[in-house]
């Protein structure tokens, strides 16, 4: 008896605190759940109807028809390989730019490495849309920067409508993802190396290891967790670029700047297909899903 | 006690968040209003004194929201989705005819017009505002022709000064092909530009394709699209091989008025009469550096037919009766009473119609504006408003893709099959 009175006491102290650990859990649950899961449901459900707006319209049920039409759709096959090439020449650049600069501020004068992380990171705080009216003026046609600059120093004999012909305006895009796109890795990388292991590196450094063997085999491996983290967001927001696409070309010239994001923007807001602007952001989700995973994988075996 | 309190509070943020429910039955004499930007109808002091004036004339009071044409579409169409619709929209028979009224959201507001009001509005508007069902989703009040400018200084420098005809302010197909080259020849550059970055200001490409022989851009019934006619593909033809004509693809309307502002260009085809009374930078008519700015109508070898725009009032229908007697009262009073000369006036445009309410004189709401006055002279050169015809959002985007594909050196012949194949496919 006098030994159960206590073990009673102990698992109601337990069962308290897991109620109390769910209930400040529960505000996140809900948002988690009303903004997140809800959405992603719906959007899955509703990329088998033909879903259009209309008061007196109804969904009408077309099973995979959707995302047949999705790959038989120019324009969007066109907006995928865009999307690509944009992921693929973003996120390397971004991570490697990013690793550069870390390496190199991140031992400087404190007063230094915060002024080189705040010039850093001011493209990434400021508006989207600020930051496009400025890019949108140094690439004009007539009287922007970079044609200025280019005829002044005899790059170009006349001007370039950098965002109006098709064969640069995709690179001028990338070029404008990338600068606000270094910022935050820039940050957790300086941050990351400032946490590297000191003993480690001296250990090694006294075994004679060169700076590139201790960065590669000390430094490198350990700041691994926030190269991982680097890769996944930077993916992700390259994926989801559509700011600069809405605002700076719609799209064009002749669809050489469509994404996934823009043209399922369109789809749905432009075109009132709910269905099928669903079923390219289902199509989104796993490519993105994927290619996270082989992220983590990756990361994990390092 | 504590426990109680914080069982009481806890209740009570539960139930706030369950709020989401049938709201209570709005008081009929409260309306909202949500409006696009129509001259100073997107400017909260002037909409506020008019409804101060509608509200002490008929006791209803109207709550405004001011949308803009960035997001103002988005903004409705997900209050349509969330059955938060405003009782009020203003803005032209494209959304509210072609689209949220086909869409089955707005009220017939056919039981408005009778067949004096037919007689006296302006047939183009009459018949935007009507669909095809006979069902009216919009009660209009104001309008205007769309037009391009020239800069006059820089065509009486290069000799292209003898092709405008000031008087009437119209000009020939010959003659504007001779100030391009005259102008070009002048200043070895760009004179002007088929803006062509995404559908901001896409009427100016339109009127200026369609204009200058003789095309159209659908069928008189508004069915199908005519782009692809020998008259289109001919002015597309001409206009990508003249020298000092840029396809710009990196440009829309609004860009193509500044640069044409700033000196850059010597024409603009996104013009109207909001754009020649604009003082922003300069005195009325005048570009930054103060050239001095002439409307014209587009070229043509006959008569132009100038794009129109047309705005006015539609209904949502929200399923309150009393709350949509209430708009139709607003509606009538705005659009053929009391408060049509502050409406008109607040716009910036022309009334469509001559009198409103009982005797109200329409006719002279400008006589004391020389501008408005001159202005008045292209209104006769109204077209037909065909922005109601099916498929409209996809036909923007096809045509100024297509103009795009032109610019980029296209074949003409083949880029117009596109866009027909694309638009009426």
């Amino acid at each position: 008896m006098g030994a159960s009175a206590p073990r009673l006491t102990s698992r109601k102290l337990v069962m308290r605190e897991t109620v109390s650990g769910y209930l400040f859990l529960l505000p996140s649950l809900v948002f988690f759940l009303v903004f997140v899961i809800y959405p992603m449901f719906m959007c899955i459900y509703t990329s088998f109807f033909d879903s259009n707006m209309g008061k007196n319209t109804t969904d009408v049920f077309i099973g995979l028809a959707n995302y047949k039409e999705l790959f038989q759709d120019q324009i969007f096959l066109g907006a995928l390989k865009n999307t690509l090439i944009i992921v693929v020449v973003s996120v390397p650049t971004v991570c490697a730019f990013s690793l550069w600069v870390a390496t190199a501020i991140y031992d400087m004068k404190p007063a230094l490495t915060s002024a080189f992380r705040c010039i850093f990171y001011l493209p990434v705080v400021t508006g989207s849309v600020a930051v496009t009216v400025v890019w949108k003026w140094m690439y004009n046609n007539y009287y922007g920067i970079f044609n200025y600059v280019g005829k002044s120093m005899g790059f170009i004999e006349k001007n370039i409508n950098w965002l109006g012909d098709a064969k640069y305006a995709l690179w001028c895009i990338i070029l404008i993802l990338f600068t606000t796109s270094v910022g935050q890795p820039i940050v957790l990388y300086v941050s990351a190396l400032g946490n590297v292991d000191q003993t480690l590196v001296e250990a090694a450094e006294v075994d004679g290891a060169n700076r590139r063997q201790v960065f590669w085999k000390i430094k490198w491996p350990q700041i691994m967790p926030t190269t991982l983290y680097i890769l996944i967001i930077t993916t992700i927001n390259s994926f989801q670029c559509f700011a600069l696409i809405q605002l700076l070309t719609s799209g064009g010239p002749n669809h050489s700047t469509d994404t996934i994001m823009y043209y399922i923007y369109y789809t749905a807001f432009k075109l009132y297909r709910y269905g099928y602007g669903n079923a390219m952001g289902v199509v989104l989700m796993i490519i993105i899903a994927i290619l996270s995973a082989i992220q983590f994988r990756m990361g994990q075996e390092k | 006690m504590k426990k109680l309190l914080a069982m009481v509070l806890t209740l009570c943020m539960v139930f706030s968040l369950c709020a989401i429910g049938p709201a209570a039955s709005a008081d009929a004499q409260e309306l909202t209003l949500w409006t696009y930007p129509i001259g100073k109808w997107g400017d909260s002091a002037t909409v506020e004194a008019m409804m101060a004036d509608f509200e002490a004339a008929t006791g209803i009071k109207v709550t405004v929201e001011y949308l803009d044409y960035t997001n103002g579409d988005d903004q409705v169409n997900t209050a349509l989705e969330g059955g938060a619709a405003p009782d009020l929209i203003m803005e032209g028979p494209e959304r509210l005819v072609a689209n949220w009224g086909v869409k089955g959201y707005m009220v017939d507001l056919a039981d408005l017009w009778d067949d004096a009001d037919k007689a006296e509005v302006n047939a183009s508007c009459v018949s935007a505002c009507f669909n095809g069902d006979g069902a009216c989703y919009e009660y209009p009040v104001c309008m205007t022709a769309h037009c391009m400018a020239v800069n006059y200084d820089r065509f009486v420098a290069a000799g292209a000064d003898q092709y405008l005809d000031l008087e009437n302010h119209t000009w020939t197909t010959d003659g504007f092909i001779n100030a391009v080259k005259a102008l070009y020849a002048a200043k070895n550059d760009t004179v002007a530009a088929v803006f062509c970055g995404g559908q901001g200001g896409d009427q100016g490409t339109r009127a200026l394709i369609n204009n200058l022989y003789g095309g159209t851009f659908t069928d008189a019934e508004h069915t199908k699209y005519t782009a692809n006619s020998a008259e289109n593909v001919k002015a597309l033809e001409l206009l990508q091989g003249l020298d000092g004509i840029n396809f710009d693809a990196s440009i829309v309307g609004g860009d193509e008025i500044n640069l044409f502002r700033q000196g850059i260009l010597d024409m603009a085809f996104c013009w109207n009469i909001a754009q020649q009374l604009n003082t922003d930078n300069n005195d009325a008519e005048l570009t930054n550096d103060g050239e001095k700015i002439v409307f014209m109508s587009f070229p043509a070898e006959g008569d132009a037919k100038l794009c129109g725009g047309i705005w006015g009032f539609g209904i949502f229908d929200n399923g309150d009766e009393a709350k949509i007697a209430a708009a139709k009262e607003f509606v009538k009073y705005f659009c053929d009473g009391e408060g049509t000369v502050p409406a008109v006036k607040a716009s910036t445009y022309f009334a469509v119609r001559g009198n409103a309410g009982d005797g109200i004189d329409l006719t002279g709401v400008w006589a004391d504006n020389a501008i408005m006055n001159e202005y008045t002279k292209l209104m006769p050169l109204l077209g037909d408003y065909y922005q109601v015809a099916p498929k409209w959002a996809e036909a923007r985007t096809a045509w100024w893709n297509m103009l795009q594909r032109v610019g980029a050196g296209g074949n003409v012949a083949d880029e117009v099959a596109a866009f027909d194949a694309e638009v009426n496919g």
